[in-house]
């Protein structure tokens, strides 16, 4: 059956309202799946047309900057809302991700762009030389180009993408402070965001997925797969040169350090498991139930800056419970996913 | 006298650490002398962390010993001028945070 009495981009602004009209939102759900099957769009944002009033969530607004190589940020504007493509791969990435971002943020939970209120996505790439990082700074994200070596540049993946986002929505939202178990909350947060980016740009069920973090950013001469695997913490890289994937996937295994902030990129490899086992548990497309509970999660007010591992998952179960009820599946999954990595629940 | 620079966090979370024995270079009163200017006392460290961002630490094996952590965005004058000379001059060691060693 052709649908075509309620057109697609009204379809998507009554799921983004899910949150007042859930009933509402469920159906029109199941309508805009139909359209996108007939039409061939899967995975595809829907915009309305220009002539219709911009409400909710209008669309991102991307501005994507060159540092040239240098550290002045943000560097010289490149690539603005509308532009074509610019023939400059890592700024047509970072213009690509940022869509990408915004779409599955809009998409799977009514949000426009990272603060919910359309704030411009801001990207500054070929930041220093021969750099090999990417972060946020609190306004953008930067980018480096690799240093050919180890690493190429920081655009070619959408989960990092994803990542250095996630980390402005964590900024928004629970504002999980960058030390610590908070702070491997955080980096957890962002992973688990990342991933899902990508699954969703790509149509991923949960056991479709790689559940990969940075898959594509290590050249040829690296024997690893990614930087980090939410599905195996661990075993994501195993090389002469940069050593062995060091997340552990179980609390009994917490790497107690000085650096990295307290192993904030180490730790989160035991939640990110538990958040695998939650979404591999319930299947179908992982952002639908298991990260919805975790957007529900950071988005309540129960989680806090200074939230540990245990807060946090408590604050999951109660997120769940809220949902889909106390002796839910859902709230069942979440309550076994956190017990596989040593943190077990009580009550529900 | 080892000077000892290291470089965690990132967004792979990996510590490189780069040394250099400055009594074996060959310009090692240049090098003490940029030591000694250093306001070791008065780091930077204020700001709050941008996630994924460096963080730098930078040792000196002496007496007195001396040590300062750095925000890569407060790595900057004189601070930005040792570190781009070790990490230049010195052999770059990559491992995970907690592994011992450096």
């Amino acid at each position: 059956m052709k649908p075509t009495v309620v057109p697609p981009y009204l379809l998507a602004r009554i799921v983004e309202a899910g949150d007042r009209f859930d009933h509402a939102a469920r159906a029109a759900r199941v309508g805009l799946d139909e359209w996108r099957s007939f039409a061939g769009v899967r995975g595809r944002p829907l915009e309305a047309p220009r002539t219709a009033r911009p409400t909710r969530a209008s669309g991102p607004d991307r501005r994507v900057s060159d540092a040239g190589g240098g550290d002045a940020l943000p560097g010289r504007r490149v690539r603005s809302e509308g532009d074509p493509a610019t023939g400059d791969v890592a700024v047509d990435e970072a213009w690509d991700g940022l869509g990408a971002t915004y779409a599955f943020f809009a998409d799977a939970f009514g949000r426009d762009s990272i603060d919910g209120a359309g704030l411009p996505l801001e990207a500054t790439v070929h930041y220093r030389r021969d750099y090999d990082n990417a972060f946020w700074d609190g306004e953008r994200m930067v980018f480096g180009d690799g240093d050919g070596e180890v690493f190429g540049r920081f655009t070619a993946s959408l989960s990092v993408i994803g990542h250095e986002l996630a980390h402005g929505v964590t900024q928004y939202t629970t504002a999980l402070e960058y030390q610590g178990q908070s702070g491997a909350l955080n980096e957890h947060v962002s992973d688990v965001l990342g991933a899902l980016v990508e699954q969703h740009a790509a149509g991923q069920t949960a056991d479709e997925a790689t559940w990969l973090i940075g898959a594509g950013l290590f050249t040829d001469a690296v024997q690893g797969v990614a930087l980090r695997s939410l599905a195996a913490p661990g075993t994501a890289y195993d090389d002469d040169v940069l050593g062995r994937d060091p997340q552990p996937a179980h609390l009994d295994d917490y790497v107690v350090t000085d650096e990295d902030a307290g192993g904030v990129h180490l730790n989160s490899g035991i939640p990110n498991k538990a958040f695998h086992l939650v979404a591999t548990a319930l299947g179908g497309r992982a952002w639908e139930r298991a990260g919805r509970i975790w957007w529900d999660a950071i988005t309540a007010g129960t989680v806090t800056p200074t939230t540990d591992f245990a807060g946090f998952a408590a604050a999951t179960l109660e997120a769940a419970t809220a949902r889909y009820g106390v002796d839910s599946d859902e709230a069942r999954a979440v309550t076994d996913g956190w017990a596989g990595v040593g943190l077990p629940l009580v009550g529900a | 006298m080892l000077v000892i620079v290291s470089r965690t966090g990132g967004f792979a979370g990996l510590t490189t650490t780069w040394r250099v024995d400055v009594d074996a270079e060959p310009d090692t009163e240049s090098w003490l002398a940029l030591l000694d200017a250093l306001p070791w006392a008065d780091a930077p460290h204020d700001r709050p962390p941008q996630p994924d961002r460096f963080v730098w630490l930078v040792r000196v094996e002496a007496r007195p010993r001396r040590e300062v952590r750095l925000p890569d965005q407060q790595v900057t004058g004189p601070w930005r001028t040792l570190v781009d000379r070790v990490t230049s001059v010195g052999d770059a060691e990559r491992r995970a945070p907690g592994t011992p060693g450096a």
